[in-house]
């Protein structure tokens, strides 16, 4: 279906040394224009102004990697690697709880009432304030918190346990559980999209069910696991609740590195570390498009859609 | 399906949903026990709550007061920057959704319209923050407030749109149209009826995200504080409003659940379920 099929077949004065485009194409111009330049462009120009020099407020355009080198002798490759590895790790952890719950809910649940239920687990806490998540876990996992009360109440330790709040655990275990529906979500949509014929034709010409899992839900779930990835990788990556909360200075991970170098209005060297997030990214976008594309693209996805 | 999984990963999953329910659970009790900081609920009171309320009041009428907390001035600002964020998406998704999947050069439109849900708000945040403000000098205010959110916001609500903009039938515009309608009455009878689902959504997305946006907004403000913004910086300090962060933490997160319910009736009360 092309636009074309919008076109109007009545024409005036004026009109006719317009190109004939429906309003539908005139307004995506405009809204896309806006974004593009207010959106896209200030994003992508950080990469450019992490070349630049300055003070403050001030930038001289004069390029220098001057920014990079300061950024890594301060301690932000250590940090960068620590958050990839810590996101990383999570996310992996996600992917394999995540993967077995959406096919089951997927295919496997007949209970109606339990997939509404959890559906809507799934979907509010997507909608709940970032503090509002975590912030009880300082009096459960703190020093004189619930769990430290227990175990010195029940004769299991004789001091209270230090590692259970502000450590790389406590930060590991405030991701795994903000982020499961971002991995369930995507990978469950992916999965109910699969038709049943497949799996029963799978089954009825002998293959195990190993064999159907890996040749048959897992190729065609590919572009839900990707965007599962995507949607759960990114956003931990970047969250300044959870390591601010969790981990407290012990862990610092890339919001409070951006917000600190923020605060000291050291700005160019924020640009430098966003520009390095955002080759990162980059990278995953490539990644993301690679795993589209036997499916065709993104778009192919909401192709997909229309049958 | 003899092959789908039973058992551990099951079990395991609704594990992970109650390390995700179990300390909003808790705020919410917490919330109306005598001392939340310990983390043993019990001694059950609403004074947290009056103080959320009068501290605010008592400020705004010049008295003195047990504590400093100033609710207000973030509520205010984050339900407006919602109603205008949701109204935004919505005309958003209105203009880009029913054109988007009938052109043929949509991949790069695609990727540019959910580029910010491939970079962490944080860093989405700290570079829009550079660009007007480093780049191009614009003083920071309301406007980069709404411009952040709708920027967090609109991939959401688009996708929400696509997927119901995907399987529109244009054969009933050019049916529509063979039969006489005007432009405007194929708009108002033929898409607006037909994509309904998707505004709701873009809407709900809109506002709710928005209400709750956090990364964002820590760069992209001149002084005022959103509600996320002033409950997060409260929570990060050691003092005396912790507890009644709960408490208001507890009225958000009962009126995001009730708007959820709300928009899930809204978007699917009317159909029923095709399965």
């Amino acid at each position: 279906m092309t636009a074309a099929a919008y076109t109007s077949n009545r024409s005036s004065g004026l009109r006719d040394f317009i190109p004939r485009l429906p309003a539908g194409v005139w307004s995506l111009s405009g809204f896309s224009l806006l974004w593009f330049g207010g959106i896209v462009l200030p994003l992508l120009a950080i990469i450019v102004v992490s070349f630049l020099q300055g003070r403050g407020l001030k930038i001289n355009f004069d390029p220098t990697i001057l920014q990079y080198k300061r950024f890594f002798s301060y301690g932000g490759g250590e940090m960068l690697a620590r958050s990839v590895r810590i996101a990383g790790t999570v996310t992996m952890i996600e992917l394999l709880l995540a993967f077995p719950f959406a096919l089951w809910l997927a295919k496997g649940c007949k209970n109606n009432t339990v997939r509404l239920l959890t559906f809507t687990a799934l979907t509010v806490p997507f909608f709940l304030s970032p503090a509002a998540r975590v912030i009880v876990w300082r009096s459960v996992f703190g020093i004189n918190g619930v769990v430290n009360q227990i175990l010195l109440g029940v004769g299991i330790v004789d001091e209270p346990v230090l590692w259970l709040i502000f450590s790389e655990f406590s930060v590991h275990f405030g991701f795994i559980g903000a982020f499961f529906p971002t991995m369930v979500w995507p990978i469950f949509l992916s999965v109910s999209l699969i038709d049943n014929d497949f799996l029963e034709a799978s089954g009825d010409l002998g293959a195990s069910r190993l064999r159907t899992l890996l040749h048959i839900i897992l190729p065609l779930a590919l572009p839900g696991i990707v965007a599962g990835f995507v949607f759960t990788f990114i956003p931990m990556l970047g969250d300044a609740v959870v390591a601010s909360h969790m981990g407290g200075n012990n862990v610092l991970m890339l919001a409070a590195q951006v917000q600190s170098l923020i605060g000291v209005s050291n700005f160019l060297v924020a640009a430098a570390l966003a520009a390095v997030v955002l080759a990162i990214m980059l990278a995953f976008q490539v990644l993301l498009w690679l795993a589209l594309k036997p499916v065709g693209g993104l778009a192919g996805v909401f192709a997909s859609l229309r049958r | 399906m003899d092959w789908a999984p039973t058992g551990t990963g099951i079990i395991l999953g609704y594990c992970v949903l109650f390390i995700l329910y179990f300390p909003i659970v808790m705020l919410m009790i917490l919330s109306f026990s005598g001392e939340p900081l310990t983390g043993i609920p019990g001694d059950w009171t609403i004074t947290w709550y009056e103080d959320v309320i009068f501290a605010d009041i008592a400020r705004r009428e010049g008295e003195a007061y047990g504590s400093n907390f100033r609710i207000g001035d973030p509520l205010l600002l984050s339900i407006m920057l919602a109603f205008i964020t949701s109204a935004a998406c919505v005309i958003a998704v209105l203009i880009v959704g029913p054109v988007l999947p009938r052109i043929r050069w949509r991949g790069p439109f695609l990727v540019g319209f959910l580029m910010p849900l491939m970079i962490p708000g944080i860093v989405g945040g700290v570079g829009l923050f550079m660009w007007y403000r480093l780049v191009i000098h614009v003083k920071m205010g309301v406007w980069s407030l709404v411009l952040a959110h709708f920027v967090w916001a609109f991939p959401f609500a688009l996708l929400a749109m696509l997927v119901v903009a995907s399987r529109f039938d244009t054969r009933l515009m050019e049916a529509a149209e063979d039969l006489g309608a005007k432009p405007w009455q194929r708009f108002w009878q033929i898409e607006i009826p037909i994509l309904k689902p998707g505004i709701y959504a873009a809407g709900f997305f809109g506002f709710l995200l928005s209400f709750n946006e956090l990364p964002f907004s820590i760069f992209m403000r001149a002084g005022q504080d959103t509600l996320p913004l002033y409950l997060w910086i409260q929570s990060g300090a050691h003092n005396t409003t912790v507890p009644l962060i709960y408490a208001m933490s507890t009225l958000v997160t009962v009126a995001s659940v009730g708007l959820t319910f709300l928009a899930i009736r809204l978007a699917f009360g009317g159909q029923n379920a095709n399965k």
